[in-house]
């Protein structure tokens, strides 16, 4: 079913419509793309800094040490030890993984694998971008006020997040940088709920849709029902701090009647459990296609994995409460939130045999888009599994607020989204901007990562278990932990080995920006919508608007008699 | 552009949902907050008087009834007519912000601060919210005003996205109006 | 080098274990989470096979011809709905059950103080130290001979202790790691937990939720002590609180008078 606006309009002309305000979805993605870069460097630094503060306390950072913590010598002091991690965290969610994730795959994959000239509203589209970045740029500000940023954890739990624990504008403009970025994420799922629902192109029913496209969907959907509740949250926060409410308040700090901190955290937490599901749903959309494209073969149970993707979509916002066990809710609440999370196991089992299906038996090449899939297969299967020790009540009661759960949700949220992320970028670079990335340094940049985050995030599992807790400046006060420094080391040095790598990451990428060898319209040889059109494509994306006769994921049929392996979703689909 | 009307239906109930959500988590928590309470108001405050609360609700469903004219005149091609309903509808917004802050300032004059206490964060806190949607809502009446114009295009459309908007104000108003007042 | 490598992560494998566990709960939590983490393996192994083996036998280079399948047909449901179905069956109803059951008969039964021989202690957690109240001779809180100290946990072995939590700012979160269990304390809320402690020693008392920039050093020792020693312990802080508490002002160490 298709709606109306598919008109070709008149390509912009001017360096400010072209290029900074635009409403050409590609361009708009672009723009997310370098924000997402940007922050996920400044994330990343932030890392290294407590990585290294964790490893060799007392000792100065290199070179930048002496720049930022002049009073201490270079040494990274407490306080700003808590912004830090406050920070990387904030960061790296809001501003790295869903610019890129969200941002950038979302718009430049959704409109060209459905068909369509560009999304639904290009003018909210556009504003989608700028509320975002005014969003980081209030949180940028906050650096540089006097008692720095917000520094209560990126959870910003009251009351330590009230006034009482936070003192200084950082946690209110932390707040208003939040709404604004929420803001941000409801125009954008507006416009991709409405795109993909409206601008299918003929013959394309929701199950001849790429799973990538189901992936991004589905996110929206839950950004537009969640991400309002974290907004509720975070004015009555502000109200707290900056009107002196008392929705959050109590104990010492209730001089005026009090209120629930606990409820924020429930708050918190209803938009907190989707959000992670929000982050990883596009990473399993583009593993599910990819791996297809890879193993040349149809994706597995495609439409299995797309009705599970679904149900862990239902089902991520009914487990909430397996954050908060140890507020002592009421056993009742406990048990219901244990019992749901461990459901979600069977969605996530049913796309694991999905993904293995779609590799076995196939002919499959190793291309980096490929082994980052891969990657995504084995971290996402780690990491989720340790999430069945967080879900139980017992173990998370010794787990709770220890590496552990840092661990598993590195594992589930950075290394597969990460991986995930990079997978699509290599995969749509050539799309994106007419060249192919380096292969060879692109499976140098893998294998670098794999191990780097194996090393960062097992380390971490282990060092949790063996009782280390969290967002701790200096846990080696601790006779009984004195015994982890080894491995808190190796944690770091990985951490320090899995940086470096990025470094070639940013090299190829800068490189063949510039100087990459020409693609063709479809260097992988796969027959989604988008492989069709030039890369990059023309401004309108599509002359005409294709009209869909097949599958996404039609590859190795034995009846194909052109020497291609694949058919194109307009080809009609070669019967026996 | 000409956008069918199931993207402007479609657009304008995920923008309704994504309200409609913000403003269920506060009166959960006010839920919460209340029934955890074991007498309301706490605090030996008293109930709010009915008077400017009501008169906010008349005047907010005053105004939506003739945001739905506005509607009906355009389809007709009655663009001064409609105009004439914009600009009631939008004087009426506006008389509602004034009501409002008479409220407030009865709080105040009763002795009921913002920093008094939870029941003062509740009653001061979500009608701040609420205003501040209504804000929202008459920018967008200001908008439409601007393009009611026979050449604009999908001019009925437009209308009826504001006029979506508006009466989703008015609905959480009532709600607001009923949990926060009346009960 | 196997040798080496098995030394240097054979220790590994030794450090990561818990803190030695000293509780009679504390094998609950430690044996589910090793039946978790046995299943874990045994599906990540099944996983791994699948994703290298795979990988090796299906690579472009070995396997020419993929096979053209949509994993739609009867015998593909019935195996991936078989693999879903056993994940959930094996570990999490598995889990869920062991669980519940512990909460049920062990962790939420907490001793009725006018039924068994239990230690009632309250405690009271701040940025950033831990302050503990014991009833004192009359055994009755918020009296004039409460014995409070800081930072400093003292339980007899081998009893149960039932602890009532406030916080009087922040969230804070109190934990021996070596009895595995955690509770937050709140402000404006009394939590409880209730442990014992079966082997006579020092131990660390950790705050595990974030309360601002000296959360790592909200640190406090829990020592255990025979019986013997505990009552030899009772008598001279009670000297010492009859002489420095005020008996106007019985709150006085503790903030406010707050009822359980």
């Amino acid at each position: 079913m298709s709606g109306g606006f598919n008109e070709i309009h008149p390509e912009p002309t001017t360096f400010i419509s072209k290029y900074i305000i635009s409403f050409d979805h590609k361009v708009i993605a672009k723009q997310f793309l370098w924000m997402g870069i940007a922050f996920l460097g400044l994330g990343g630094l932030m890392a290294i800094l407590i990585r290294w503060t964790l490893a060799y306390q007392g000792t100065p950072f290199p070179i930048l040490g002496a720049l930022l913590f002049p009073d201490t010598g270079g040494v990274v002091p407490p306080d700003t030890y808590a912004m830090l991690f406050t920070m990387h965290g904030t960061i790296m969610i809001f501003y790295a993984i869903t610019p890129i994730l969200i941002g950038a795959f979302g718009n430049f994959c959704i409109p060209l694998m459905i068909g369509a000239r560009d999304m639904a509203f290009p003018m909210l589209n556009m504003l989608s971008f700028w509320f975002a970045f005014l969003s980081g740029a209030v949180l940028l500000t906050s650096f540089f006020l006097p008692l720095g940023a917000a520094s209560g954890g990126w959870t910003s739990y009251p009351t330590l997040s009230t006034t009482l624990g936070s003192p200084g504008a950082g946690q209110t403009l932390w707040c208003v940088a939040i709404f604004l970025f929420g803001v941000s994420s409801t125009m954008g799922a507006v416009n991709y709920v409405t795109t993909v629902i409206t601008l299918r192109a003929p013959g394309m029913g929701y199950f001849d849709m790429p799973l990538t496209v189901w992936g991004l969907w589905l996110t929206a959907i839950l950004n537009a029902i969640f991400v309002p509740v974290l907004g509720a949250g975070v004015i009555l926060l502000t109200l707290d701090r900056v009107f002196g409410t008392t929705f959050f308040l109590a104990g010492a700090s209730a001089t005026s009647g009090s209120g629930d901190p606990v409820l924020f955290q429930h708050v918190f937490w209803i938009f907190g459990h989707p959000e992670v599901y929000i982050l990883i749903l596009p990473a399993w959309g583009i593993v599910s296609d990819l791996l297809s494209f890879f193993s040349r073969k149809p994706a597995f149970g495609a439409k299995a994995t797309a009705l599970a993707m679904t149900s862990v979509t239902v089902l991520s916002t009914v487990v909430y409460g397996h954050h908060m066990f140890t507020t002592q809710m009421s056993p009742l609440l406990t048990q219901a939130f244990m019992t749901m999370t461990m459901t979600i196991s069977i969605p996530s089992a049913i796309f694991f045999a999905n993904w293995l299906g779609t590799i076995w038996k196939g002919s499959i090449r190793f291309d980096s888009p490929m082994l980052f899939s891969l990657g995504v297969v084995f971290v996402f299967g780690l990491g989720g599994l340790t999430g069945l020790h967080l879900g139980t009540v017992t173990t998370d009661l010794y787990l709770h607020d220890t590496y552990f759960v840092v661990g598993h949700f590195h594992y589930t949220m950075a290394a597969s989204v990460l991986l995930g992320g990079f997978a699509g970028i290599y995969f749509w670079f050539p799309k994106m901007f007419g060249r192919m990335m380096n292969e060879f340094w692109g499976k140098v940049h893998f294998w670098g990562s794999m191990l780097g985050l194996n090393g960062i995030f097992f380390g971490m599992l282990m060092v949790g278990y063996g009782g280390m807790h969290r967002r701790t400046y200096n846990p080696f006060v601790y006779e009984y932990l004195q015994k982890l420094i080894p491995i808190n080391t190796f944690i770091t040095l990985s951490a320090l080995f899995m940086g470096a790598f990025q470094i070639v990451f940013v090299i190829n990428f800068l490189y063949s920006l510039i100087k990459g060898p020409k693609a063709s319209n479809n260097p992988w040889e796969v027959g989604t919508l988008e492989w069709t059109i030039p890369s990059p494509p023309v401004h309108h994306n599509y002359d005409e608007i294709p009209i869909v006769r097949c599958g996404p994921h039609e590859l190795g049929n034995p009846n194909l008699k052109t020497g291609r392996d694949f058919q194109y979703q307009t080809e009609e689909l070669v019967e026996g | 552009m000409n956008r069918n009307s199931l993207q402007n239906n479609l657009a304008m109930t995920v923008i309704l949902i994504s309200g409609t959500m913000l403003f269920a988590t506060l009166l959960m928590g006010y839920a919460i907050y209340r029934t955890s309470a074991s007498v309301w108001p706490p605090m030996g405050m008293m109930k709010v008087s009915l008077g400017y609360p009501v008169i906010s609700t008349l005047t907010i469903f005053l105004s939506s009834w003739f945001s739905h004219q506005v509607k009906a005149e355009v389809k007709l091609g009655n663009i001064s007519s409609a105009r004439s309903n914009l600009d009631t509808t939008i004087v009426l917004g506006v008389l509602f912000l004034a009501v409002q802050t008479l409220l407030w300032n009865q709080l105040r004059n009763t002795g009921v601060y913002v920093e008094s206490g939870i029941f003062a964060s509740i009653m001061y806190g979500f009608t701040w919210i609420h205003a501040a949607h209504v804000v929202l809502g008459l920018s967008s009446l200001a908008w439409l005003r601007l393009v009611m114009k026979p050449t604009t295009n999908e001019l009925w459309q437009k209308a009826l996205n504001v006029e979506k908007f508006w009466h989703f104000l008015g609905i959480i108003w009532f709600i607001l109006f009923l949990t926060l007042f009346v009960l | 080098m196997g040798l080496l490598a098995a030394s240097v992560y054979g220790n590994w494998w030794q450090r990561s274990m818990p803190p030695t566990d000293i509780s009679s709960n504390g094998q609950l939590i430690d044996g589910l989470w090793n039946y978790t983490t046995a299943l874990c393996i045994f599906y990540f192994i099944l996983v791994c096979l699948g994703l290298f083996g795979f990988s090796y036998l299906y690579s472009r280079k070995r396997h020419k011809t993929p096979y053209y399948t949509y994993g739609n047909k009867k015998q593909h449901i019935i195996v991936t709905a078989i693999i879903g179905a056993a994940v959930f069956l094996t570990i999490d109803l598995n889990i869920t059950r062991i669980a519940s059951n512990d909460l049920l008969q062990q962790f939420w039964k907490y001793p009725d103080p006018k039924t068994e021989k239990v230690l009632r202690v309250e405690v009271m957690a701040q940025q950033w130290m831990w302050s503990f109240r014991y009833a004192g001779a009359d055994g009755k809180f918020a009296t004039a001979d409460d014995v409070v100290t800081n930072n400093d946990l003292r339980v007899p072995v081998n009893t149960k202790v039932l602890f009532h939590l406030t916080s009087k700012d922040v969230i804070h979160s109190f934990w021996v790691p070596n009895v595995r269990v955690k509770v937050d304390t709140i402000p404006g809320r009394v939590t409880r937990v209730w442990w014992d402690a079966n082997v006579p020693g020092v131990y660390d008392i950790v705050c595990a939720e974030m309360c601002g920039a000296n959360h790592y050093r909200m640190k406090a020792q829990l020592t255990v002590y025979t019986e013997k020693d505990f009552q030899k312990w009772v008598g001279s802080s009670q000297e010492i609180a009859n002489i420095t508490n005020d008996p106007d002002d019985v709150n006085q160490a503790w903030g406010w008078k707050w009822e359980i």
